[in-house]
């Protein structure tokens, strides 16, 4: 392992895995008796959020970079979903983790998905951002820079996406086109209602990439989810409204379905 | 064009000025006869062709008794077999959403199918009632107003993460009836709504303005909607106007002079100047808020007709002016209230709207 300090509370090291070196960045207490959170980052690539910083403070976040992205070599081994997820769970085994929350955002979403299939009940919730696992058979237009902005961002004046580099971009999306399969992948749907694990799926109100009318796909497939809109958020839904997504995913992570009840006191003054 | 019959519900009895007003000068004998006389003039709307009945929320003064619209349009649900029932309407940004949202699908059910469902805003002295800050009203409102929507669309149990408003689970018994759901309403006097109301794309009501106004604002919401895609029908500007008729011109301002409401009269929120004083800095009229502030400055009934506030005359007189509303507002839906507040007359004027105006109005 090696280990290099970023600009956050993050810190990146890398571990070998399924025949991969595979860079993740981790924060948070490890003394925390709370199982860690597992982050799979979207087709964008890794990247850290105000989500992630405030997740920190609670719970130790290990957000793996998967094989192919960012700077690692092109992967043109892995043949499907399910094996890139089982390449990720043994990352999670190698880290010495046996009890895991699991956070897939997007693309990242339906990996996710396959890993909680594959790792059973090590998994103890999953939380899904914006997932792809169900799509609409038709994507916005994301040609132009602008385009793109507006599917991702309801609000880019709070923390805009770095802009992209087109060689990894491009990369990227060779890998996503590649794996990611239909907008409704049979196979998968047919493993999803013996997912037992409490599982909260998070949609942007806003989202034309994948859109909050995609939200009950989940509802109606997986074996126990619930469903969760940011009002005013687009795709990014932990860019957009970061306060919103994190103090849902947070409670959801920490009381798992007890998350329907609130805790929150009703008294106004003593 | 339609005829909708708007019924406050007023106090008949005398009040003082001044919101709020104390309950003490509430006498329970006229107010529960106030009551039913509302039930009976929108049951009679019904049975006289009135394409709507209207029901809409105040608090805490004689100038209407429904601080619930919902629970009188409950009852309305029993009286009246034909017309649509139209909420103008609960005060969104002062309730619990859902809790609006629920409550229509109930209406809807009982209807089968025929509720309006209005979403307002209110008058700004609603915000003191339920102590919601004037402030953030409007983003208040948008919120609802896309909660509502996904509550009643939406076929499984979710969650809502908003700025305001935060639920873990939502799903909405029984469902609405209409689809996707009953034609919305909000409204839109002032340039923020008018455009808040085209992006949304929900009808426009103007109420307690003035025809010069309304025509402003609705040109501005029809070019707004043109701009983002999209063209309102005339059913989906209403314009909000008293009313009272009589055989004669000389009869029907006589029956006003009479009533007491010939002379000028102080509005809701005027009638507390540190409500209005708060309700003005807190950005609650909007950009042009003086201008807003001028729809509901007291005026006496010759100055009502020609602003276009009142319908008052015999019913050749009346058809007069209401082909002003229609030409110069594009309104195609007339929501009228009766403004003598004596029974029979109201009885009388409501009887004579039906039989000669209501024909004329439908033709065009």
């Amino acid at each position: 392992m090696t280990e290099q300090s970023t600009v956050s509370a993050f810190v990146e090291r890398k571990v070998e895995a399924g025949g991969f070196t595979i860079r993740y960045l981790e924060a948070g207490r490890k003394s925390d008796d709370s199982a860690p959170v597992i982050c799979i980052h979207g087709a964008g690539g890794l990247r850290l959020s105000p989500m992630h910083e405030m997740l920190a403070k609670t719970h130790r976040i290990v957000a793996f970079e998967t094989p192919g992205f960012g700077a690692s070599p092109a992967n043109e081994r892995s043949r499907d979903m399910a094996e890139l997820a089982g390449s990720l769970c043994a990352a999670v085994a190698a880290l010495g983790i046996t009890s895991y929350n699991l956070m897939g955002t997007s693309f990242g979403g339906k990996l996710a998905t396959h890993m909680a299939l594959q790792d059973g009940e090590k998994v103890q919730s999953l939380v899904l951002l914006s997932p792809a696992v169900f799509r609409p058979s038709e994507r916005p237009p994301m040609g132009t820079p602008e385009e793109r902005r507006k599917v991702m961002h309801a609000h880019p004046e709070r923390f805009p996406l770095a802009s992209a580099n087109p060689e990894v971009d491009s990369k990227q999306e060779a890998l996503v086109r590649r794996l990611i399969g239909p907008p409704r992948d049979a196979e998968l749907e047919q493993k999803l209602p013996g997912l037992a694990v409490p599982t909260l799926a998070v949609f942007g109100s806003e989202d034309r990439l994948t859109p909050p009318d995609m939200a009950r796909f989940y509802r109606q497939h997986y074996g126990n989810a619930h469903l969760m809109l940011i009002y005013d958020a687009a795709h990014l839904v932990d860019l957009d409204r970061p306060e919103a997504v994190t103090e849902v995913v947070g409670d959801f992570l920490a009381r798992k379905e007890r998350f329907l009840v609130s805790e929150q006191s009703g008294v106004i003054h003593p | 064009m339609k005829a909708a019959l708007f019924n406050p519900i007023r106090y008949s009895g005398s009040s003082p000025s001044g919101w709020p007003v104390a309950p003490s000068a509430y006498d329970l004998e006229i107010g529960q006869r106030s009551m039913l006389n509302g039930l009976e003039n929108l049951r009679l709307a019904d049975e006289i062709g009135f394409d709507w009945v209207t029901v809409a929320e105040h608090h805490y003064a004689g100038f209407s008794l429904t601080p619930n619209p919902m629970v009188l349009a409950g009852a309305l649900t029993q009286v009246v077999k034909r017309a649509k029932i139209a909420l103008l309407g609960p005060t969104v940004p002062i309730l619990n959403p859902i809790r609006v949202a629920e409550e229509y699908a109930m209406l809807d059910n009982l209807t089968g199918g025929r509720i309006i469902a209005g979403l307002l805003r209110g008058t700004p002295n609603e915000y003191v009632t339920y102590n919601v800050n004037p402030a953030e009203s409007r983003d208040r409102f948008e919120e609802a107003l896309a909660l509502i929507r996904r509550a009643w669309t939406e076929p499984e149990p979710f969650g809502w993460q908003g700025r305001f408003y935060q639920y873990r689970s939502i799903a909405v018994w029984p469902r609405i009836v209409q689809t996707p759901h009953p034609a919305l309403y909000m409204s839109g006097s002032s340039q923020e709504s008018g455009a808040m109301a085209a992006r949304n794309r929900v009808g426009l009501g103007l109420a307690f303005t003035t025809v010069p106004l309304a025509s402003v604002a609705a040109k501005f919401y029809r070019e707004e909607a043109n701009r983002l895609g999209w063209q309102p029908d005339p059913d989906q500007v209403i314009y909000r106007m008293g009313f009272h008729v009589a055989e004669t011109d000389e009869q029907a301002m006589a029956d006003m002079v009479e009533s007491g409401a010939a002379k000028p009269h102080v509005g809701l929120t005027m009638a507390n100047k540190a409500v209005l004083a708060g309700a003005m800095s807190s950005g609650y009229f909007g950009k042009a808020a003086e201008e807003q502030k001028e729809r509901v400055a007291p005026r006496d009934a010759v100055q009502r007709i020609e602003q276009g506030q009142i319908l008052l005359g015999s019913p050749d007189t009346v058809w007069k002016q209401i082909r002003r509303v229609r030409d110069e507002v594009g309104a195609g839906i007339l929501d009228l209230f009766p403004i003598v507040p004596i029974a029979d007359r109201t009885r009388c004027s409501i009887e004579l709207f039906g039989a000669k105006l209501l024909p004329r109005l439908h033709e065009n």
